[in-house]
């Protein structure tokens, strides 16, 4: 019996509900799991394909005990959680697991194919059996990872200094040279893929608003009905908008998106400029009051008034 | 008490009254953007005078935050300014929705930055997947 098998036995005696990942995906790789007794918690796993944030269930469990299987950016999230009240701290037994990375399984399966059997050892990535680099199918937010400890294959030296440049940065780079009016017509080209499907609402932990969320409100008219890029454009802008000083970075509106826009170019961007603005991260210190909930009445001029 | 006094005001701004800077939600400004405005423009009354005490301290960290991720958003940051005028400052106001309008007829209609090629590429490629392929 594995470490996290036990441990997770241990905390539901305790709680009597743990969140955690079985091999039951597709192709066999982690779905989420509800464990409620000690032999259902068996087949619990943690490998690289354990992707899902699952501290997006908490807030719909609040008032009672539950334990919950966490990475260490799902762990941010739990501490926003807290420190938003949605989730009771003494009511939370996290089992936090030592993550190197997790895998853009979506893009591995649009390579090889839907269900693709994946095998990772932590150092060797194999699809249907064949070696494949792994960097390559490493997810975005886990090579920018600042507690990324990149596994080593055997006899490699570790490359020191600057990471290495990858698709991602790549992006970010592209967009930072763009001009305004180039961005406007990059997220348009962006958001006419959308269909609307509100996954990146549903997957982020901190969109627990649920049936009174604006987006499907009639009066006020946020949003209509159509499925276009300018309804997109009016939904990214909320979503952004609401998670200001709320934002962890987990990365799962984008992970979550089925059509590839990549939303967390300008989540980001918000998260830096709060940083400068204010010397805060969302995530880090439950008892810290949010930005945008407070002010300072001298510290607060930025232009000069 | 800039019309009372008779000051010559653009004709070209719509004013839409609020209680107060701290009801300014920065949708509400992204939405004006959205629906074709050119520019937009806040303004309260100043830090410390705030008839509800602490409305316009709140609206300073989101206005501020907004002017700095418009950019990121693709929208001008120049269409879009924050100030703090008070009901007795007449030429104060007069001057400043002056100014703002001058900056926005030189910046002209929304949209006038982005590049035509641009935007023609991106109503072209509305139907890809992630992957670039065309789905259909």
């Amino acid at each position: 019996m594995s470490e996290l098998v036990s441990t997770i036995q241990k905390v539901l005696a305790e709680t009597g509900l743990v969140l955690g990942w079985s091999a039951t995906g597709a192709g066999g790789v982690a779905a989420p799991e509800r464990f409620h007794t000690a032999e259902e918690a068996e087949v619990a796993i943690f490998d690289s394909t354990c992707v899902h944030n699952l501290s997006v269930h908490l807030p719909r469990l609040k008032g009672r005990a539950v334990g919950i299987v966490a990475k260490a950016c799902d762990a941010r999230s739990i501490v926003e959680l807290i420190a938003e009240r949605e989730v009771d701290g003494d009511q939370v037994r996290v089992i936090e697991v030592s993550c190197t990375d997790t895998l853009d399984v979506k893009a591995i399966w649009r390579r090889y194919g839907y269900g693709a059997l994946i095998e990772d050892d932590g150092s060797e990535l194999r699809v249907n059996g064949e070696p494949v680099e792994r960097e390559a199918f490493v997810q975005a937010k886990c090579l920018d990872c600042e507690d990324r400890q990149p596994a080593t294959p055997a006899g490699k030296p570790v490359p020191s200094g600057s990471k290495p440049a990858n698709a991602r940065q790549q992006l970010r780079e592209d967009f930072q040279a763009m001009s305004v009016g180039e961005r406007r017509a990059f997220w348009r080209e962006q958001y006419a893929r959308c269909i609307r499907c509100h996954a990146c609402r549903e997957a982020c932990p901190m969109c627990y608003c649920r049936d009174v969320c604006i987006m499907q409100t009639t009066d006020p008219h946020w949003t209509g009905g159509g499925i276009n890029t300018a309804e997109a454009e009016m939904m990214q802008l909320i979503r952004v908008n609401h998670l200001a000083g709320r934002c962890t970075a987990c990365g799962e509106c984008e992970r979550a998106c089925p059509v590839g826009i990549p939303l967390m170019l300008l989540m980001e961007e918000q998260n830096r400029a709060i940083e400068e603005m204010f010397d805060y991260r969302a995530g880090v210190d439950p008892e810290a009051k949010p930005p945008l909930l407070t002010f300072d009445i001298k510290g607060d001029s930025w232009d000069g008034e | 008490m800039a019309g009372t006094a008779r000051m010559k005001q653009p004709g070209d701004l719509r004013v839409i009254r609020l209680p107060c800077t701290g009801r300014v939600n920065p949708l509400l400004i992204l939405k004006a953007f959205m629906e074709g405005a050119d520019g937009v423009l806040v303004s309260g009354c100043h830090p410390g005078d705030c008839h509800y005490n602490v409305g316009n301290y709140h609206a300073r960290r989101r206005l501020e935050l907004l002017q700095r991720m418009l950019p990121a958003f693709g929208i001008d940051p120049g269409r879009f300014h924050y100030t703090w005028v008070s009901a007795s400052e007449g030429s104060r106001w007069a001057g400043v929705v002056s100014d703002f309008t001058r900056r926005i007829e030189a910046l002209g209609k929304i949209g006038a930055e982005v590049p035509a090629n641009a935007l023609a590429k991106a109503e072209q490629t509305a139907m890809t997947d992630a992957t670039g392929k065309t789905t259909s």
